[in-house]
């Protein structure tokens, strides 16, 4: 009796065991999340994904827009440059619907202006000096820390997120001291004069960001709009340095002035093609503006210059790994006004994994 | 036990008998063909095998921005010069054995350098405006390359591979169309021949492939005009060159490569004339290059950017590749 009440009760549970033994359809197999493909990805990055892009922009700029909207050769006049820039940008997702990010980036960037040279004659000799001007950016940018929320649905052909993030003044911003030098001394009066002004990176007070982002998917086609909106928290405090050049040696001294940032607007739409699991080929449309602000000089505040430019960028995303993906984009600036126009190819790196999953 | 016995010993045989089909049941993979043109960097031949030709052309962008000074530091350059340069290498690879490799390469150059500069005049109260305006375009140097095997791959863990290449200086070498000191053509090539030997060893561990390079260039002398005010050619010699290199190719899947090479080339002073001049200095640079490559089928795609890390005398500025190669 005892047995047959055991061979019952193992009848009993095993069934339940079978039955309970089926595992569950893995949804979190992390392989299928890294390489999900960019029109079934939702706006933020899911559950325990650490995400970090490593990305490098070359900037040549050849022209630039006035203030009329006229497009200014720089080349021509020897004025043009290159921009160097390096950005990082972390994110990980607290739950699917919940991100938290971390980016800052590192220019080098150098601006020649129109060298002058400035002939005086005398009877017995011709003196010569020429100057010469660069103003040279480089350093790290302000940190930005941001949250992301988007919709709590699983994402299937619409999303809507919204992003809050301040950037903070970690680069401190500020001008160095000049390294300004003279050479190439011919006589007591030719000589040249090489003015280096140095500038840092970032904005030097802490500016508030505001965005949302949609996203639209019909089969392999998707559209993603953003809308991003950065203002400045407080007004902020510089120094600007002036020199004197006294027997060709010359004495810097600062001056301190006041400035309060511009706001700036920024509208991206883009319209994505799944060619296959492993390749996103989309275009992007740019518009950036920046209105507001004023800088001060000797006393006075004068308002900062209204700038407005539209850039295209044909751009692809490449999954090379389940944890290695390639972005690359370049940048053909359209329009504009009172804005550096530069032509740009833009390369990220984005490794994304989850560390705390098997 | 004993009643067993039989089976044990059946299956021993059978064990003998099977063991020997087992371990030569494994053979090696066949290439065909056309699995040998689809290699990627990583693991295609070191040279052509016999037969084949692969065609390919690379694109070069330079901008002027910053330079090496004489004591090692990165500087910009001071006036305002806009200088570009391309280049477009045009390639053609042939096979002559499995160990032979003969290669024709030839360039289109484009370079640029515009500036604007003022010149206030005191004495009449008058401004000048200086204008710049200098291009150089044509069919530059081309090269014959001669690639040997030396110590082959298939037979050795490690493969070493002898070249020898000759530069003919087929780009114009002198400025031409000459409108003024400031408006004229550049010249497109370097008006002298160069001899060049190396050698390049290379292993695979897949997916990784690792590469050391030792090459030595000897320039012969030439002439040509270094000024546009020149009248006649001055006898010049530019310095002999020693490059090395060494990298580490990954696969970071079945047909996209990451490079990694790290460079360091060194050039001796030139001289004009038998003296020493400061248009020739003695350079040296580190440079480094990642690149990524594609491979899709008998077509390759790469892009690699050359970042100078060190150096003196030479250009500090990032060197733009984009390679499209194609195996017949």
């Amino acid at each position: 009796m005892k047995i047959n009440s055991y061979i019952l009760a193992i009848l009993f549970i095993l069934p339940a065991h079978f039955v309970y033994s089926q595992p569950e359809l893995n949804k979190r197999d992390k392989y299928t999340l890294l390489t999900m493909p960019y029109n079934m990805r939702p706006l933020t990055v899911y559950r325990g994904q650490v995400q970090l892009d490593a990305g490098y922009k070359f900037a040549i700029r050849t022209h630039k827009y006035d203030s009329e909207g006229k497009s200014l050769f720089l080349n021509k006049t020897g004025t043009g440059s290159v921009y160097h820039y390096y950005y990082v940008d972390l994110k990980y997702g607290l739950t699917d619907f919940i991100e938290l990010g971390a980016q800052t980036n590192y220019i080098r960037h150098g601006v020649r202006s129109e060298s002058e040279t400035y002939v005086t004659a005398s009877l017995t000799a011709a003196d010569r000096v020429t100057v010469n001007k660069i103003n040279e950016v480089k350093g790290f940018g302000d940190i930005l820390i941001s949250a992301t929320a988007r919709l709590p649905i699983q994402y299937k052909w619409f999303d809507f997120s919204a992003t809050g993030g301040m950037y903070v003044p970690s680069a401190e911003y500020r001008q160095e001291k000049p390294a300004h030098a003279v050479a190439n001394i011919t006589t007591a009066n030719s000589y040249t004069v090489n003015l280096h002004y140095k500038y840092t990176n970032g904005f030097g007070v802490p500016v508030y960001l505001l965005a949302s982002q949609a996203k639209f998917t019909l089969r392999k086609y998707s559209l993603q709009t953003e809308l991003t909106f950065r203002t400045p928290a407080n007004e902020g405090t510089s120094i600007r340095w002036e020199e004197n050049l006294v027997e060709k040696k010359f004495i810097y001294y600062d001056k301190s002035y006041k400035y309060l940032l511009s706001d700036e607007w920024d509208v991206n739409l883009s319209i994505h093609y799944q060619a296959t699991g492993w390749f996103d080929i989309f275009i992007n449309s740019n518009y950036r503006k920046t209105s507001g602000g004023w800088t001060e000089f000797w006393g006075n505040k004068y308002k900062n210059r209204e700038t407005m430019l539209i850039t295209l960028e044909p751009c692809f995303e490449l999954q090379i790994s389940p944890s290695l993906r390639v972005c690359q984009n370049a940048g053909f600036p359209i329009k504009g006004k009172n804005a550096d126009a530069p032509f740009y190819l833009f390369t990220t790196i984005r490794f994304s994994n989850f560390p705390f999953f098997r | 036990m004993k009643k067993y016995a039989h089976i044990i010993r059946y299956s021993l045989v059978f064990t003998v008998l099977f063991l020997p089909a087992v371990i030569c049941g494994q053979v090696e993979k066949q290439l065909t063909p056309a699995d040998i043109k689809q290699q990627t960097i990583v693991t295609e031949p070191v040279t052509l095998k016999k037969g084949f030709l692969r065609a390919g052309t690379l694109m070069n962008y330079r901008i002027a921005d910053k330079y090496f000074t004489d004591k090692g530091e990165k500087e910009y350059y001071t006036s305002n010069v806009w200088g570009s340069k391309s280049s477009y290498n045009f390639a053609f690879q042939y096979g002559i054995s499995d160990r032979l490799e003969v290669e024709f390469a030839t360039e289109y150059m484009n370079s640029r350098q515009e500036s604007q500069t003022s010149e206030f005049i005191a004495a009449t109260n008058t401004t000048r405006t200086v204008l710049l305006k200098q291009k150089g375009t044509g069919i530059g140097d081309s090269y014959l390359r001669i690639r040997y095997q030396i110590v082959p791959e298939n037979r050795h863990r490690v493969s070493v591979t002898g070249n020898i290449s000759v530069g003919i200086p087929t780009g114009e070498k002198n400025p031409t169309d000459i409108r003024s000191a400031e408006k004229y053509d550049l010249p497109v090539g370097s008006g002298n021949f160069t001899l060049a030997a190396g050698l390049y060893t290379r292993t695979i561990i897949y997916p990784y492939s690792f590469t050391g390079s030792v090459n030595y260039v000897y320039n012969f002398s030439g002439k040509k005009k270094f000024n546009v005010t020149d009248i006649v050619e001055k006898e010049f010699k530019p310095g002999n060159i020693i490059e090395t290199s060494v990298g580490i190719n990954l696969h970071l899947n079945e047909w996209i490569v990451f490079s990694n090479e790290i460079n360091y080339q060194h050039k001796e002073k030139g001289t004009i004339n038998d003296h020493y001049t400061p248009l020739m200095p003695l350079t040296w640079a580190v440079s480094y290059r990642p690149g990524l490559v594609f491979q899709v089928k008998k077509f390759r795609l790469g892009e690699s950017v050359t970042i100078p890390v060190k150096g003196k005398n030479t250009p500090a500025d990032p060197l733009y590749v984009v390679m499209v190669q194609y195996v017949f």
